[in-house]
């Protein structure tokens, strides 16, 4: 069975993968921590993490910039990066690399089609997120990415949303769509095919003006998607690759398993190497109801003497009441768990990590989560 | 609680509008506001739809025990659900400007035609909205649980960024339509958060996008789910913490990391109530607190919506109470 530890020492790419909410940046910052401390260069790639944790890293600015963390007492080689992913800035920066000129790559930039495209096509992320992983590996500037995947609405997107786009920059959609424009004006729907006909019916639907514009802006970009489709082809390939492990994050609630069930046979469905599942914030509590009376009753009274005198006794009270409810929601949760279980390849690693009374916003704190979850076995 | 100037919530003036948007960060319960909400409507003899957008699995199935699809089905009395996906409303839409079906399914089955529909943008966001703008004539109430709140502020900016793309035509005019029912002073926007730092960061995120983004739309009611109002007096916080480093392990441990627990939660929900009264005080809000998940789906909608209705401001029906 593979174990984190080796996951972070021998792989070059980490994508962690899940829900929302469940503690995935932390944790991405908690693998690239500890492996900067195995003397590895390490870079972090985020999407809007909390801000504590982003200040706590030193990350204060956007825009794709690279930035190395102060660590203190790394070995010899060992760095932490960490870079928060601006979608549009990355878009930008791609047409400036991808666009055979430099006419071209403003008229692009400044057509408002693009504008619109990059701002609010669902997905966007999802591909540049991509887009910018193949840009980190291919330059061999580290030993390993932590790839903490963008928030998404339906865990599907981060899959789909990259094809979906290159999609869009497909051979035969363009040529399908510029067609009646390259017969010139005077196309004559009944002597141009089945193309023209249809083409001339969502005219019909969407407006003249709409399919205008797409053309337009289709011919901006038609030297430029055989690109597109090589790189997309490229990440995949990182995907997949022996050098990769996709590390799924899940909290013990049911929208969460149910993400994180979906990311499971996605991934093994598209051949992707899956390493293992950590689960955060996990409650843990004895199965056996505790008699609060015996157990604190009287250090309660004791401790408490100077305090008013009904507070020994109402909060051995709200003890009891208080762990009814932590037993309640342990339980559900072990049964939640046990269902993630199973769904955990063979060979795959799966750690627990227990509900934290601090919240994790420091080096400090990330270095006692880092120590839990990679100690030796 | 928060500032005195907070506008007190009135559910009564949601459930009696047109439209209610309900979204939120992933996981918060928008799915159980947006039911709660068509209960109470319901109830009140309102014919009201419950819809979600575009869900491969719907919530709503859990809730009230039936399958939502497209065309909406009653569950209650008064009560319809349904699930609208966006190529069923783009073939219905292109099925009212060229009424000759046979024609419209060749259209849409093209391949590219699919491909390009799917990749184009906006085109999704705006075939819903559509739908929405019909369907709100056809019910009283449309109550939408909305994808998660980045997306949903996404697809609320949609009509004008339309209308800015194409100044004339068929988009054109959708997106006014669609513009047309997100201004209108009886559609309201529900935002659910969760007494969580960061799930209270997203929700005054998506507040002031929204205000900045979709200024008409009115932003009508913050709902706190599973929140926990504090209740430890300050001596039983003081005795807590003495006991906690005199009992760090053991039985009387754990009883005392209960204690803790609960006392984090409430912490939590008095943090989240500070900074929403600070920074969103104008914005009307009802905390709801944690229910037990025991009672299933069903159940906890039914709670959640006598809470909803125990916090408005006046009776749920018109002349009551005001």
């Amino acid at each position: 069975m593979i174990q984190p530890r080796e996951v972070l020492t021998r792989r070059k790419l980490v994508v962690c993968v899940g829900s929302g909410g469940v503690g995935k940046t932390t944790t991405a910052a908690t693998m690239g921590l500890w492996a900067a401390r195995q003397g590895r260069k390490v870079l972090v790639m985020t999407i809007d993490p909390a801000r504590r944790l982003a200040n706590s890293l030193g990350l204060k600015e956007f825009g794709n910039t690279e930035t190395q963390i102060v660590v203190p007492d790394l070995p010899e080689g060992g760095q932490l990066w960490a870079m928060m992913l601006d979608t549009q800035t990355t878009f930008d920066e791609l047409i400036q690399r991808m666009a055979p000129d430099k006419r071209t790559a403003d008229r692009i930039l400044t057509n408002r089609i693009y504008r619109t495209m990059s701002d609010t096509f669902a997905g966007s992320q999802e591909y540049m997120a991509a887009e910018k992983l193949y840009d980190v590996m291919t330059s061999g500037r580290y030993d390993l990415v932590v790839l903490d995947t963008p928030p998404v609405k339906n865990a599907l997107d981060f899959f789909e949303a990259p094809g979906r786009l290159s999609r869009f920059f497909d051979r035969r959609v363009i040529k399908w769509f510029l067609q009646p424009y390259e017969e010139k004006r005077s196309f004559n729907p009944l002597a141009a095919g089945t193309s023209a006909v249809v083409f001339k019916l969502l005219s019909f639907i969407f407006g003249k003006e709409f399919l205008g514009d797409i053309s337009e802006f289709l011919v901006l970009f038609k030297d430029m998607y055989d690109g597109f489709r090589e790189r997309h082809e490229e990440v995949l390939r990182i995907f997949r690759s022996p050098d990769t492990s996709f590390v799924t994050i899940a909290a013990p609630t049911e929208p969460s398993m149910e993400v994180a069930g979906f990311f499971a046979e996605e991934l093994r469905r598209r051949g992707y190497p899956r390493a293992g599942m950590i689960v955060n914030q996990v409650h843990l509590c004895a199965e056996e109801p505790l008699e609060p009376e015996i157990l604190l009753g009287q250090a309660a009274r004791t401790t408490g003497a100077d305090l008013h005198e009904r507070t020994a006794a109402s909060l051995v009270a709200r003890l009891g009441a208080a762990h009814g409810r932590l037993r309640q929601l342990a339980h559900s949760e072990r049964v939640l768990i046990q269902a993630l279980h199973k769904i955990n390849p063979a060979g795959a690693f799966f750690v627990e990590l227990p509900w934290l009374e601090q919240q994790v916003y420091d080096l400090g704190a990330l270095r006692v989560v880092a120590d839990s979850l990679f100690a030796d076995a | 609680m928060s500032g005195a100037a907070r506008a007190q919530a009135d559910i009564a003036e949601l459930i009696w509008g047109k439209v209610i948007l309900v979204t939120g960060k992933g996981g918060v319960g928008k799915t159980s506001v947006a039911a709660s909400l068509g209960r109470l409507a319901a109830a009140q003899g309102r014919r009201t739809l419950v819809l979600e957008l575009d869900a491969q699995n719907p919530s709503l199935n859990a809730v009230f025990a039936a399958k939502a699809r497209y065309e909406p089905v009653e569950v209650q009395p008064n009560l319809f659900i349904a699930n609208l996906d966006w190529l069923n409303a783009l073939k219905e839409w292109v099925e009212r400007v060229i009424p000759a079906k046979r024609i419209v399914e060749r259209i849409l089955e093209n391949h590219i035609v699919q491909l390009f529909l799917d990749a184009t943008p906006g085109n999704r966001e705006v075939v819903t909205l559509s739908k929405l703008v019909w369907l709100s004539g056809e019910f009283d109430l449309v109550v939408v649980d909305m994808p998660a709140s980045g997306h949903a502020t996404a697809m609320l900016r949609t009509p004008q960024e339309v209308m800015n793309l194409f100044t004339a035509g068929p988009l054109h005019q959708r997106g006014l339509e669609a513009q047309a029912l997100l201004e209108s002073p009886t559609t309201h926007l529900v935002l659910v958060a969760l007494p969580e730092e960061m799930v209270v960061n997203e929700t005054l995120e998506t507040y002031n996008k929204v205000r900045a983004e979709v200024p008409k739309l009115k932003i009508s009611l913050l709902v706190l789910n599973r929140a926990a109002r504090p209740s430890l007096s300050d001596d039983e916080r003081a005795l807590l913490e003495r006991l906690s480093a005199a009992y760090p392990s053991g039985a009387e441990g754990e009883l005392l990391l209960a204690g803790r627990w609960e006392a984090t939660l409430e912490a939590g929900t008095a943090s989240a109530l500070d900074r929403l009264g600070q920074e969103a005080p104008l914005l009307p809000l009802i905390d709801v607190p944690r229910l037990a998940p025991d009672g299933g789906p069903e159940r906890l909608v039914r709670n959640l919506a006598a809470a909803l209705a125990r916090s408005s401001s006046r009776a749920l029906h018109p002349g009551g109470g005001r």
